[in-house]
This record gives C-alpha cells, structure tokens and sequence, in this order.
C-alpha cells in the first residue's frame, strides 16, 4: 500500500487519475449518444479522420493535435444530412472512414512527412497524459452532462425514433448536428488519453452495460455514469497495485463487468401485463 | 385551436420511380370527417406522410388551413397543426418511457387523461418497446389526442384500431366520431369507416370519392 502512496505522489498518475475523473462524466454520456443513433463504428471513422487532421498539421506548421479535433468536429457535423436518409448514419461513417485513411496515406505520401510520427501521435497512453488532454476533457465534463440535461427530453424522442421526434416539435437537424460534433470532439479528445484502440473503453462500454439496465434515457444516462466512473477508477487502480498496464487493464475489467451485466437475466423489460390496470406497473423500472 | 381545412390539389408522390400517389384532389372543411380505405400499398400512408412532411418528394400542392409549408421552419409548424397515428408505431432501438411518448404531445395532462381512458394509464413508466402491440396504438392513440388538446385542428390517423381488440375498436370510432377536429383516418375497420360523414378510396395511388 505504500507503493501506491508513492505512486499516487507521482505528477504524471495525479494527471491521470483527474483525466479519468473528467473523462468518467462527458465520455460515458457520449457512449449513450453513440448508442442511440446507432454509429458505433464512428470511433474508427474519427481515427482515422484524426490522422489525417494530424497529416494536415505536419503539412501547414500548425499544431497536428487541434488541427485533428477541428477536422473531427467538421467532418462529424457534416454527416448530419446523412441522418435523414434510411441508410442512417452507420453507413455514412464506414464512408467517412475509408476516405479519411485513404487522404490521410496520400496526403502524408505527398508531403514527405514521416507517416510513423503521424501514426505515433494516435497511440496516447493514460501515463503520458498531458495538460491540453486534461483541458480538452475539463471543457466536455462542463458541456455533456449539460447538454443531456438541458435536451433530455428532445434527445430520448430523437434517440428513440427520428420521424416521432420531428413530429413533437424537436429541431431534429440541429440537434444531430450537436450530437455529432460533439460525438467526435469527445473521441479526438479521448484518443490522447487512451490511445485509439481503447477509447470504446471509455465511452461504449459503460453505455453498453447501461443499455442493459436503464429502461429510459434518463436511467441510462445515470448507469452510464456510475458504470464509467467504476470502470475507470477500478481499472486504473487495479493496474497500479499490480503493475499492470493501465489501458488494457482499464478495458478488461470493463468489458467483464459488461459481459456479467449482460449475462445476468433480467426480469424488467416484457413483462406480460393486460391492458385494463390501472395502478403503476410494480415491474416497472425502478431507477427514478 | 379548432377545426382545420386540409386542401390536396394534383398531388403526387414517388418513391424513386415509382408513382405511389398519383394527381391526387380533395378538399376537407373544418370539422370534416373522412374514412380513407383501399388496396394494400395503393398509396395512402405515403399521403398522410406527405402532409406531415415526412415524404418531401411529391409535387402539386398541400394545404393545411390554407397555407402551404415552405422551409424547416414551415414544416415544423404544420407539425404542430397536424395530429399524426402512424400505421408502424416505432417500438424504437433505443428506450422510451409511455411516459414521455404522451408527454411529446405537448399536452402531457390531457394524453395521460386518453391513456388512463384507452385502459393503458397503468403503463405510463413502462419503455414503449415493452407493450403489446395493441397497447402501443392505444399509447399513440392517447398521444394524438393530446396534441389535439394541444391545438392541433386536424388528425391523419394511419390505421389505429388495426391492433385493437372488438372492445377497443368500438370505442377509438366512438372517440373520432366525436372529436370536434378534422379528421383523416386511414381504415380497412367497417366500424370505423361508418363513423366517418365521408369516405374516399385507393386505388393504385388515384383517389375516389365514395361517400
Ligand atoms: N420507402 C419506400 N420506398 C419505396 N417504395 C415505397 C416506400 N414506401 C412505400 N413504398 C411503396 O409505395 C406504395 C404505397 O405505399 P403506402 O405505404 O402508401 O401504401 P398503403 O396504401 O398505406 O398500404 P397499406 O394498406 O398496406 O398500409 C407501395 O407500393 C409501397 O411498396
Ligand atoms: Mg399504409
């Protein structure tokens, strides 16, 4: 126990654990969104957007790592109009996708610029965190949570069924729009404190495990969060009391407890019930 | 607000290539109301659709209290003149509360009043994808009414006694024969249709009047 005092003296852990603390309240809530529109692949796409938004950078002279978090923002709100048609947005994103890799190679060829030192930025690790990731993680701690409880009602009809909320006065467009923004800014961001393989770590799995317990939009949000935050700070925690590695450490122990969740039955959802009562269903969801 | 005029004139639409509604005409007073019944895929849901705005590639000319939506903003305002029952309720990928289904009517007091009345107010925090299917239209049915309490002035109304038990027919007719509003109400429902002061018919995207 006294390592871990000593390990928890250690700038570079404190950095890492308040990551993880401000990346536990926006990173699981965007999880939820991902769910919802049902673009679980948008973290390859905005990998690969965030190389070539990197490629960029190395091409200009300007900072690679905000020239990848406007590039993610831009191109994410962009696939907004995709939205509306009934391939939806996953489709989209798979385009999204090979595109970006495919001008990020060529740009990156074109340009002379060492294609490894564009890849190494990519691979972040929870250890080398550093302030601007910190910031860039403090901004969407501040906007998410605020974002859900301003819009709550607009984003469990747009999340539920698109034709339902354009038909209750929701301004579908604008809020995708947000969404999606908001969407890839918090994976560019999250990219630098994982690294890009483990980001699903951050925002999918609590939203998964969530998923599985929360009979509305409002209990997800809140099992998304506790989720989030157990797996983070267990994770992280376990990694360091047996050194181990922090990011694969930190996906494990998530991905478990979700396997568990999904494996435990769950006796909420369809239970059989006539028309003619009339009193609150006791199976009803009892997170309120 | 009350009864509103719905006014088709030369309305077509099109899926693609395909001509689903073809130079459609009809005029509906205020408080009009009309049965719309016909052959399976001869065009009907694709009109309701087209008022609401949620098909857009139709041509002619749809007027609701005469006014013609133009623009986002336009559209969103039919929306909120126009009570809507869809034929596929969505049961959704993602949860909803009946809760804040009736509550999305805008007037969530009145659609919990039609929800206790249609027998499904004991399911007000069940997720929407958890009911039968006649519950789920007796849920939208009581969403619609609340949008009409709302102000909405005209319900399209896409089938809704096509899961209903006999008890549930009778009364959703009973309960569109005495709303004030303008009302279009898509049905293959004898019982339904014998409500209705009019009724037009489908046939491969054209329409007739009947009665
Ligand atoms: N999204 C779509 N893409 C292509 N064709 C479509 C689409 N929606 C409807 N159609 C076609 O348009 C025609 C009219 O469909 P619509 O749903 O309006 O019929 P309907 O009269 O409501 O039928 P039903 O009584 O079965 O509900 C059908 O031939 C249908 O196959
Ligand atoms: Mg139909």
């Amino acid at each position: 126990m006294n390592e871990l005092g000593v390990l928890l003296d250690l700038p570079s852990v404190r950095l890492a654990i308040l990551a993880l603390l401000l990346g536990s309240l926006s990173l699981p809530v965007v999880g939820v969104f991902i769910v919802g529109l049902d673009i679980m692949p948008v973290r390859f796409a905005m990998m690969h957007v965030a190389l070539l938004g990197i490629a960029l950078g190395f091409l200009t002279g300007l900072d690679p790592l905000l020239c990848a978090l406007v590039l993610c923002a831009v191109t994410g709100g962009a696939l907004t109009p995709m939205a509306r048609s009934s391939a939806g947005l996953s489709g989209a994103m798979g385009l999204l996708m090979t595109l970006a890799i495919a001008a990020a190679l060529m740009l990156l060829s074109v340009s002379g610029v060492n294609a490894n030192g564009a890849f190494e930025l990519l691979w972040g690790s929870i250890l080398a965190t550093r302030p601007f990731d910190v910031a860039a993680l403090a901004v969407l701690a501040g906007v998410v949570p605020v974002l859900y409880w301003l819009r709550r009602r607009d984003l469990a009809l747009l999340l539920h069924d698109r034709e339902l909320a354009l038909c209750s006065g929701v301004a579908v467009d604008r809020l995708t729009l947000i969404l999606l923004v908001i969407i890839s800014l918090a994976i560019a961001s999250a990219i630098r404190l994982t690294g890009a393989l483990l980001v699903d770590a951050l925002t999918l799995l609590p939203a998964l495990a969530a998923r599985r317990v929360g009979g509305s939009l409002a209990a997800m949000i809140r099992w998304s969060l506790v989720f989030g935050l157990a797996f983070n700070v267990g994770g992280f925690f376990l990694a360091l009391l047996f050194d181990l590695p922090p990011g694969p450490t930190l996906v494990l122990v998530g991905g478990v407890v979700t396997l568990l969740i999904h494996a435990v039955p769950t006796y909420r959802k369809g239970s059989p019930q006539s028309c003619a009562s009339s009193s609150a269903s006791p199976l009803s969801p009892s997170s309120h | 607000m009350s009864a509103i005029s719905l006014s088709l004139s030369g309305v077509t639409c099109r899926h693609g290539s395909f001509t689903a509604v073809d130079r459609v005409d009809l005029d509906l007073a205020p408080g009009d109301h009309l049965a719309l019944t016909g052959t399976n895929g001869s065009g009907k849901s694709t009109l309701l659709r087209a008022v609401l705005g949620l098909h857009r590639a139709f041509t002619g000319r749809i007027a609701v209290s005469g006014v013609e939506a133009k623009g986002g903003s336009g559209w969103a305002r039919r929306r909120t003149e126009v009570a809507w029952i869809p034929q596929r309720q969505a049961a959704g990928r993602f949860p909803l509360l009946v809760r804040e289904l009736l509550a999305s009517s805008r007037n969530a007091e009145a659609a919990v009043r039609a929800a206790v009345d249609l027998s499904v107010g004991g399911l007000l925090d069940r997720p929407v994808a958890s009911l039968s299917g006649g519950q789920l239209q007796r849920a939208y049915l009581a969403r619609a009414l609340g949008q009409l309490a709302a102000g909405a002035g005209l319900l399209l109304a896409d089938e809704p006694t096509a899961a209903l038990d006999f008890d549930g027919q009778a009364q959703v007719a009973r309960v569109l024969a005495e709303l004030p509003m303008t009302v279009v109400v898509i049905t293959h429902d004898r019982v339904v249709a014998d409500v209705c002061g009019r009724v037009a018919e489908m046939a491969a995207g054209r329409l007739r009047e009947v009665r």
